[in-house]
């Protein structure tokens, strides 16, 4: 069976959504410094209505809201990312060469795997979180490192059943390195969990750096929507939740919705149980 | 015995052209040796030398000796050699026609030596009716003239024309070799009867009726004697890459596997060995340095590698599942350009042995040689020989790799040629199993091919890295039979071309014995019977590898009548599978 993602992509309705948004925001984070006044400048005119100058009006300090808006955008994006490329590398990484190891290095991995499993490690990133209170680099480290287990698991798995498969052997037979299975054999059949590893934890990431924030746990000079939806609900009682609170919350719950989407459909067509006449 | 006759470094040249080159040949008395090869390669030259028929005066150039008796034919006075030629060497010519003059009858042409001797007419005559009477020539013939006869007939009148002066040696050039096959049998007879106690020299490219008529068989080939060897050891089993070939090529009751030929034609050779431009095992030394005809064990060979080589070679090859023995110290030798079958129910160890064998699995004990080298780890050199074709060949593609990668990928990996070249030579490896090599099909994936498409696709994929070796596991059990008969032609083609050598297993003993030299049993991780294919099928020791044979498929047409003998055979069948399973 071989996948094509794009394809997937395009003619699924949940993919194509869920694309659609995810690139929307990418544009949006791309042109932040274009299309926006200085996210951080204070200003006088303090809980402004929307306005043309200020299409989202301003906070309690004068700031554009807008502005913070797509600038937030970038800091989700970039944890996003950063964390979906780490702990996928860290899972794949891991878990391949567990399973092709194997031996006491398995085992060691294994239960470590385990371990992580059975920790709470929400908890734990507050706690580190709170007590380091890291830059948005450090904080991607820390997400990472209590993200990958999850992704190992499945990926050994695999990579064991994978292993023993023929078209694996035949490249053995043919004279191939390790190196050449694993890279051009292992992980490119690893490719539909990989993906959904990613876009899992890409999503995970955007929601725990938002909680963080949002507890007040983050780098102050750091613009993120979690911290706008803290400040924003000090002011519950004046009627700016309309342009600060309310914008704040959809754009994250969209950029949240439009990963799940995309996990959702590509799900689907890595297993052809669950869609409807893939062969 | 003594030697009758002898000779020693014989050589022919035609200007240029050199017919003989060294030949060295001893005939014992009484014996009779046959000498075999194609058209083209000196038999002839080498029968009108030993009568020197042929000299300066026909622009050729012998030099060497022929001792018969002693004496060096090629040096003595044409008075003693007169005496000599009939009276103690006859020929019985290959050309039927020019050999019996139209104007005489043929009872006159008989008598001719006799009367040549000095035997007064009325007794030659009386021989003469003798011998052809002996020969088989019916009395009406007797006084026939040539253009009566037929050609058994006149077959008949030579042989007595050659035996009447009671030589103690006669050449016999192609013998019966233009007679049917009724007249080629009583031909035979005749001369086995008539020539017992003198030496023969039979010239043919009749290899069954060398068979029958000699004891021992030097094979020329490009003016030279390449293998000599007693006749059944030579027949069963030759080990110069010729002898081989001229066999495969022979049409015959014996073996089994269909009718093979030879790479390339005859052609002259400036330097090396004769044959090196059609042996699929030369190697630099034979192009350069002519071999000598050595003694190798029972026989004499003229080959640089010392005759087909045992190209893999596995010893007492264990593979343990806990506690279960896939393969028990399983031993078998797979020669060059030769198919090996390996035969056996499923969960006999056959998988399992070629996958220990190419080092999928790490077997526990035993050893694996290539070329004579023990194999110690298996790299890119070991599987640029050694290639493998996958019991299931859809499962061995990759469905992420298109036609064109996944055969192209063995050149990725041994990183061979730039890309464009790499393309080339998958096409050219797609064009020789029958497939298409454009644009639409190579980009196709594994799952939009049918099973005959894949199972070629991984054959190509298996042949371009030029192994030498391949050991198919069941290459064809996917397909229909039409398809199948093309994998397999296409297999056999490329042995004649490439010399692979291929271990082909299967458990359709009716497909081995066609494609195979030689047969193996497997049962129970064990091989139990191994030999030539034709002898194993017609004459098999094991009482499993009867059951193989009676249970193979065949398209005779027979509904037993009375279902009680049915029953009664089926009994036989269950009792003696309990008894070999036990």
């Amino acid at each position: 069976m071989h996948i094509r993602y794009w394809e997937k992509l395009e003619k699924d309705p949940f993919g194509k959504t869920g694309l659609i948004l995810v690139i929307f925001f990418a544009v949006l984070a791309a042109v932040a410094p274009f299309a926006t006044q200085n996210p951080t400048a204070q200003t006088p005119l303090i809980f402004k209505p929307p306005s043309i100058t200020h299409p989202l009006g301003t906070n309690d300090v004068g700031q554009d809201i807008w502005s913070r808006l797509v600038w937030g955008a970038r800091t989700s994006f970039l944890v996003g990312l950063g964390v979906g490329v780490l702990s996928t590398l860290l899972a794949t990484l891991l878990g391949a060469s567990a399973a092709l190891i194997g031996g006491w290095y398995e085992e060691v991995v294994i239960r470590t795997v385990d371990a992580l499993l059975v920790i709470p490690t929400v908890i734990l990133v507050i706690l580190i979180a709170a007590f380091i209170t890291p830059s948005i680099w450090l904080l991607i480290v820390v997400i990472s490192l209590f993200r990958w287990q999850g992704g190992a698991r499945i990926i050994r798995a695999q990579t064991l059943s994978l292993r023993k498969s023929m078209h694996i052997s035949a490249a053995k037979s043919f004279g191939a390195s390790t190196s050449y299975i694993l890279f051009r054999h292992i992980i490119p059949d690893l490719g539909p969990i990989l993906v959904v590893s990613f876009i899992y934890s890409c999503r995970m990431a955007i929601f725990m750096e938002a909680g963080l924030a949002f507890i007040g746990i983050s780098d102050p000079s750091v613009i993120s929507w979690g911290k706008m939806m803290h400040h924003a609900l000090n002011f519950y009682y004046l009627d700016v939740w309309k342009w600060w609170l309310l914008p704040t919350g959809m754009a994250l719950s969209a950029f949240i919705l439009s990963f799940t989407l995309l996990s959702y459909c590509l799900e689907e067509a890595m297993d052809p149980r669950l869609g409807e006449g893939n062969a | 015995m003594r030697a009758m006759l002898k000779i020693k470094d014989l050589k022919v040249s035609y200007g240029k052209l050199r017919v003989l080159k060294g030949v060295n040949l001893e005939i014992r008395e009484g014996e009779c040796v046959g000498v075999i090869g194609e058209s083209g390669t000196g038999k002839t030259t080498l029968a009108l030398s030993i009568m020197r028929l042929i000299g300066e005066n026909d622009g050729a150039n012998v030099g060497g000796e022929i001792l018969y008796k002693g004496e060096n034919l090629l040096k003595i006075e044409e008075e003693v050699l007169r005496k000599i030629r009939w009276n103690n060497i006859s020929i019985v010519f290959q050309n039927k026609e020019d050999a019996l003059n139209p104007v005489y009858s043929v009872l006159d042409q008989v008598k001719e030596p006799l009367i040549e001797k000095g035997v007064d007419k009325k007794e030659a005559t009386e021989r003469a009716i003798h011998f052809l009477t002996e020969v088989g020539l019916p009395s009406r013939c007797i006084k026939a003239y040539p253009h009566e006869l037929s050609e058994g007939e006149k077959q008949r009148c030579l042989l007595a024309m050659a035996l009447v002066n009671n030589p103690g040696f006669l050449i016999l050039d192609e013998p019966v070799s233009s007679l049917d096959t009724t007249s080629k049998v009583e031909a035979i007879a005749k001369i086995n009867a008539l020539c017992r106690g003198r030496s023969l020299l039979v010239l043919t490219h009749d290899i069954s009726s060398a068979a029958k008529l000699t004891d021992k068989i030097a094979v020329l080939y490009g003016g030279k004697i390449v293998e000599l060897a007693a006749t059944p050891l030579l027949l069963s089993s030759p080990r110069h890459p010729y002898t081989r070939g001229l066999l495969r090529s022979y049409p015959n009751m014996t073996t089994t596997k269909d009718l093979q030929g030879m790479k390339g034609r005859m052609e002259p050779v400036e330097s090396g060995c004769s044959f090196y431009p059609r042996c699929t095992q030369a190697v630099d030394i034979c192009r350069q340095v002519e071999p000598e005809l050595k003694k190798v064990g029972e026989r004499f060979l003229a080959c640089h590698r010392g005759g087909i080589i045992p190209f893999l070679e596995i010893a007492n090859l264990t593979k343990i599942f806990g506690s279960f023995k896939a393969i028990d110290s399983v031993s078998l030798t797979l020669y060059e350009g030769e198919t090996l079958a390996l035969v056996g129910e499923s969960g006999a160890g056959k998988t399992t042995l070629a996958k220990s064998t190419v080092g999928i699995l790490e077997p526990e004990k035993g050893e694996v040689y290539l070329e004579g080298k023990k194999v110690t780890q298996r790299d890119k050199k070991f599987y640029k020989k050694v290639q493998m074709i996958f019991q299931n060949p859809r499962e061995s593609l990759s469905h992420r790799l298109n036609v064109l990668e996944a055969v192209r990928e063995p050149l990725d990996i041994h990183n061979s040629g730039p890309i464009k070249e790499r393309e080339k030579k998958v096409a050219k490896v797609l064009a020789e199993v029958e497939l298409p090599s454009d644009g639409d099909f190579v980009e196709k994936y594994p799952h939009q091919l049918s099973g005959g498409e894949v199972q070629r696709v991984v054959v190509a994929r298996a042949l371009i890295l030029n192994p030498k070796i391949l050991v198919a596991d069941e290459p064809t059990s996917s397909l229909d039979a039409s398809v199948q008969a093309k994998i397999v032609k296409l297999l056999l083609s490329l042995q004649e071309k490439r010399g692979l050598g291929i271990l082909f297993i299967t458990h359709d003993i009716a497909l081995a014995r066609k494609v195979s030299d030689r047969l193996a049993v497997m049962l129970q991780g064990r091989i139990i019977e191994e030999g030539l294919s034709s002898k194993v099928v017609s004459n098999p020791s094991e009482l499993y590898t009867k059951n193989l044979l009676q249970a193979a498929s065949t398209l005779d047409v027979d509904v037993p009548n009375d279902r009680n003998l049915s029953k009664s055979w089926q009994k036989e069948i269950s009792r003696s599978w309990s008894l070999q399973t036990e």
